[in-house]
């Protein structure tokens, strides 16, 4: 039964990727703007983050590393509340207040950095695979798949405990076990766009490899990589903080996972502050992350995207 | 209660077996609430072929969804209306296979139960019973559903359950609604177990369901099986499906499209239900298999003498199938007739379009003729005619007032202001005026 | 046929990724710290010493190293832990006991309540109890484990002072035998009601604070999975032969929920075996997971490379039997479909 026909012509694949991209950003903040969820998990993350960027403000810093807890030998073991710590104070006299916020710029550089490196990472990897398909693509995904295998704390804990016991290591123990997800995602997209046949008219007319990888490819790969991404840069902090915890970072450190392990002794006397606050940093973070992610899964998603 | 409809032909033995008056079905969407169905009558007629036709969106499938009560009620909301059905029984006389008192269907037309056939209101003085389908208490409607009503839908594919085997699927409809004569027929009858009646008739609770797992049932369930087997392996043939042994155990996804249909049809008809609801039962078949399967459906429903209201989209397809034809648009029944007199004399502008539509030897070589316009929003509808916006000969007062379906020459109707003037109009629209 | 098919090609796949996860596992040790390490303890006399660099081959080139590590993984000669002073596959057992409890524990709970909640927010879209249910998996997936035990341990342990630290009273666990080395079981099988009681009122709180997470995820995923399956139209199909809403639910729409699930079930036990790292040190539960976070803080390479092969073999079975059970359940899986 025919309607009115509105013959348009079929939209150009190659050249408007990027820039239908950019037309759905908008669409996109208006969906993140309508669901409650995402936006109290933006609305906590906008928090951190500020917390994180404008600690030296907050709280006066520590000399001469900020990012070691300040030791107050006056005030030990003081109860939230008492004046000048309003979180209380740690077994060695550091103010929970400022673990928590110095915490926050802390847990800031790990993912970010963490995730950074893991995306970079990934994308080198998924690419050549990929692209250059058989037995390199084999092999990059069979190691994939052994990292895979390896439970990511455990992974990590056996890396940082090899390397040594530092927050540096920390960090490189994390980026060695979180790269593995985007390597998958980037080469489940080349190998997608191999496959279809605007990318056979594309080589017809010339486009070199990289042209396609960067207009097809790429602009494909944000949508997953950046759910990705956002998700990792919660767990990336939920995992580091127990990393700490367990003993992996240097002891006096402002870092919440840290603060958590130190504060257990006090625990069987009453004191629970000094783990409390700092755990449900942790939380937080993780949280506000989750709901932004899985926001953004949702709205991106593409079987919702068609519903439209 | 008024039944709109044709006027009733000269002679016409058959009796209807539903009649839906005054439909309406809306949605509350972020938008507003869509108008999905909006004052729907028609009748269906004891053994007939009915054809619901329209384009997408037009609420052809609502309509048919309404029948046993399958549209989601948030969103959806019944917002007026009834569906009428006239439910049969098995004739007594014949056992269901034919006879004169049955006029060779197999079945009759249950008895009123408030006059017992005499007679009253309650059952419009026709003396059979009627129930209100979109009224009754769910658990009337669950003995209706797939026994008197049954339902085919579009694609087979999505409408079997992927996880079982396609006698599971088939044997529910037995084990629901025909566990008395299971039992019957496995030499179990007289028994007094109510486990075992409760197992034939799926209405198990948790900890029985592993009683009956133990040895001492275990024969009785095998002759259960049995019994079953042989009732859905007979279903199964009749739709000609080769070797129904073998392909009953089988899983949906492995058999073709059009095998799948055939399973589908041999469950709805497993009970010899009094309407089949066959909803665009074609559309995701290839081609050659789709003739096949109308022919399926067309003799079926012969020897079942059931029924069928029949959805589709393809006008052309429907000529092929149906008796009477009701075309709807947005939301309405714009005309409703027999199939010839329909195409042979088109009374609707719309129906004109979808047929003038439909490509044929009398177009010439690469030309497509389109109804110029699309359907209209169906949100808080203004209270014009649905059609004006894409109507040639819309006048003032089609903007202004909607038409009713009413009678127009011949056996059939259509709800449009050039066969039924009103009084007071300035100018009458015409098909010999052709305005935009 | 092809389910057979279908498992021969995944098991023949494991061995490769085991030899990997071992290969990456043994170049983690020879990249940092000594690499006869796992094989000495301090006691040892310089010709002790020496003599265990001989014998481990020590002197030799490192593929050959390799070969005689694996070698002694699969004999069972898994090295000196420095952190329990004995052969690792001495304490081995013991601790797999109380790990294996706590984990089957926390895992069946899991399971049943993920399922459960899963399903009872599904069938009540966008109701009261389906937003509890989404509020309670988002938060319980977001949720560290480490802060959660501490939590429960203030609350429940300092501040009611209801359950106990530890896996057991000294007394009433040394008063039965243990066969199987996990103590309920060993409890019910001496037929001691106090063992029993002891072993369960030690198990709630570190339970708990394991399986919260993993039950948090279940429930999610169940939940979405049921709704999706709740929109499809078979489900539609079976209502229309008037079966009735409830057994609609049970076979057509859970049944068929299920199967997505029960791959997030063999994913989240890997996150149950990293739980019980954190969980074993916060209660003080004598199992694997507390060994490691040891060994890794003084340096027991034996342990650390026993631990993670371990759980790497173990993680890698589950998901294999989980793979087989979502092929069986959903026969298209099997097709390629």
């Amino acid at each position: 039964m025919a309607v009115d026909a509105d013959v348009r012509a079929p939209a150009a694949p190659l050249a408007g990727a990027l820039g239908t991209r950019l037309r759905r950003f908008g669409e996109l903040t208006r969906e993140v703007l309508r669901n409650p969820t995402t936006m109290i998990g933006l609305a906590l993350i906008v928090g951190m983050i500020g917390m994180a960027i404008f600690a030296p403000l907050l709280i006066e810093p520590n000399t001469p590393n900020p990012y070691q807890m300040p030791r107050d030998w006056g005030a030990l073991n003081e109860p939230p509340g008492t004046p000048g710590h309003i979180l209380g104070t740690t077994q060695q006299g550091g103010d929970v207040l400022y673990g928590v916020i110095w915490g926050a710029r802390t847990s800031l550089r790990l993912s970010l950095i963490v995730v950074s490196i893991t995306v970079v990472i990934g994308l080198i990897v998924g690419s050549l695979a990929g692209f250059l398909g058989g037995k390199i693509d084999e092999f990059l995904m069979r190691l994939v798949d052994i990292f895979l295998s390896i439970p990511e704390l455990i992974f990590a804990l056996a890396i940082a405990a090899v390397l040594g016991p530092s927050f540096g290591n920390i960090i490189l123990a994390l980026a060695a076990v979180f790269w593995v997800k985007y390597a998958r995602i980037i080469r489940g997209q080349v190998i997608h766009i191999k496959q279809n046949e605007y990318v056979d008219a594309a080589r017809v007319i010339g486009d070199s490899s990289l042209r396609i990888y960067s207009k097809d490819v790429l602009p494909n790969s944000i949508t997953p990589v950046v759910v990705q991404a956002t998700l990792d840069m919660g767990n990336v902090v939920l995992i580091g903080a127990t990393l700490s915890f367990i003993g992996l970072a240097e002891a006096g450190l402002a870092e919440w996972g840290v603060l958590v392990s130190q504060g257990q002794a006090g625990i069987s006397a009453g004191r629970w502050w000094a783990s409390t606050f700092p755990g449900l940093m942790v939380f937080v973070w993780a949280l506000a992350f989750n709901l932004v992610g899985d926001g953004l899964r949702d709205i991106l998603d593409p079987r919702t995207e068609t519903k439209r | 209660m008024t039944f709109a409809s044709a006027p009733e032909p000269a002679v016409d033995t058959a009796g209807t077996v539903a009649s839906v008056v005054g439909l309406r079905v809306h949605f509350e969407s972020k938008a507003g609430r869509v108008h999905a169905v909006d004052g729907v009558d028609f009748d269906i007629r004891d053994g007939e072929t009915l054809g619901l036709v329209g384009e997408t969106g037009c609420g052809k499938t609502v309509t048919a969804r309404s029948f046993l009560r399958l549209v989601p009620m948030p969103p959806g909301v019944h917002a007026g209306g009834s569906i009428y059905f006239r439910p049969h029984v098995r004739c007594s006389n014949c056992s269901g296979l034919g006879c004169d008192v049955c006029a060779g269907t197999g079945r009759l037309p249950v008895a009123c139960g408030e006059c017992a056939g005499g007679g009253c209101p309650h059952c419009d003085d026709t003396g059979f019973e009627t129930i209100d389908l979109s009224r009754i208490p769910e658990r009337q409607l669950r003995e209706i559903r797939g026994d008197r009503i049954a339902m085919i839908f579009q694609d087979p594919a999505k409408a079997l359950n992927p996880a079982l085997t396609v006698r599971s699927q088939i044997a529910e409809v037995f084990s629901q609604h025909r566990s008395d004569e299971v039992l019957e027929l496995a030499g179990l009858g007289t028994s007094r177990n109510p486990l075992l009646r409760r197992h034939v008739s799926q209405t198990t609770r948790l900890f029985e369901r592993w009683l009956l797992a133990l040895p001492p049932m275990r024969s009785q369930r095998r002759r259960i099986e049995q019994v079953i087997d042989g009732m859905v392996a007979a279903a199964l043939a009749e739709t000609q499906i080769p070797n129904p042994a073998k392909v009953m155990q089988r899983y949906p996804h492995e058999l073709s499209g059009g095998m799948k249909q055939r399973a589908m049809i041999a469950q709805a008809l497993a009970c010899n239900p009094d309407l089949l609801i066959a909803d665009e039962p074609t559309t995701a078949l290839d081609v050659t298999v789709q003739a096949r399967i109308i022919e399926l459906i067309k003799q079926l429903q012969v020897r079942h003498e059931s029924a069928v209201l029949y959805i589709s989209h393809d006008l052309s397809l429907v000529r092929r199938v149906c008796d009477r034809v009701a075309v709807m648009y947005a939301g309405r029944i714009v005309e409703i007739g027999p199939t010839e007199e329909i195409f042979a004399n088109p009374l609707h502008p719309y129906t004109r379009g979808l047929i003038a539509a439909i490509p044929s030897r009398a177009h010439d070589r690469g030309q497509l003729v389109a109804i110029k316009g699309t359907v209209p929003e169906l949100i808080d509808p203004p209270p014009s005619c649905r059609f004006v916006q894409r109507c040639s000969y819309a006048v003032s007062i089609c903007g202004e007032i909607d038409p009713e379906l009413a009678s127009g020459p011949g056996r059939h109707a259509a709800a449009c202001f050039i066969h039924n003037p009103p009084e007071d109009a300035a100018e009458l629209p015409s098909f010999s005026r052709v305005t935009t | 046929m092809q389910i057979r098919d279908y498992v021969l090609r995944r098991m023949m796949v494991l061995p490769i990724l085991i030899i990997g996860t071992s290969l990456i596992v043994f170049t983690l040790t020879r990249v940092g710290g000594s690499p006869i390490g796992i094989y000495l303890s301090h006691e040892m006399t310089p010709e002790e010493v020496a003599e265990v660099e001989q014998r481990y081959g020590l002197d030799e080139p490192l593929p050959v190293q390799y070969l005689t590590w694996a070698g002694g993984m699969l004999t069972g000669d898994w090295g000196w832990s420095g952190v329990a002073a004995a052969p690792v596959r001495q304490v081995f057992p013991d601790k797999l006991g109380a790990t294996m409890e706590l984990a089957v524990a926390a895992g069946i709970v899991a399971v049943a309540l993920g399922i459960g909640l899963g399903t009872y927010g599904g069938a009540r879209r966008d109701r009261l109890p389906d937003h509890l249910t989404r509020v309670f998996s988002i938060s319980g997936a977001a949720m560290p484990i480490f802060w959660f035990g501490i939590l429960l341990l203030i609350v429940f342990w300092v501040g009611l002072g209801w359950a106990p630290i530890g896996r057991s009273d000294a007394d009433i666990f040394q008063s039965i035998a243990h066969p199987t080395g996990l103590y309920t079981v060993d409890a019910v099988l001496a037929g001691s009601w106090n063992a029993l009681v002891d072993a369960i009122w030690h198990l709630i709180l570190p339970a708990i604070a394991l399986g919260f997470g993993t039950t948090a995820i279940i429930t999610r995923m169940m939940r979405s999975s049921l709704v999706e399956t709740m929109g499809e139209e078979y489900v539609d199909a079976a209502r229309a032969k008037g079966l009735p809403e409830k057994l609609v639910l049970r076979r057509h729409a859970r049944r068929n929920a299920l199967i997505p699930t029960v791959t997030v079930i063999g994913l989240s036990f890997g996150f149950l075996l990293q739980g019980t790292v954190v969980v074993e040190i916060i209660f003080r539960w004598p199992g694997l997971g507390r060994w490691m976070a040891d060994a890794v803080l003084r340096g027991d390479q034996a342990t650390i490379m026993a631990y993670v092969m371990f759980t790497s073999v173990l993680f890698l079975l589950v998901n294999l039997v989980v793979d087989v059970m979502y092929a069986y359940l959903d026969r298209r899986v099997v097709l390629g479909a």
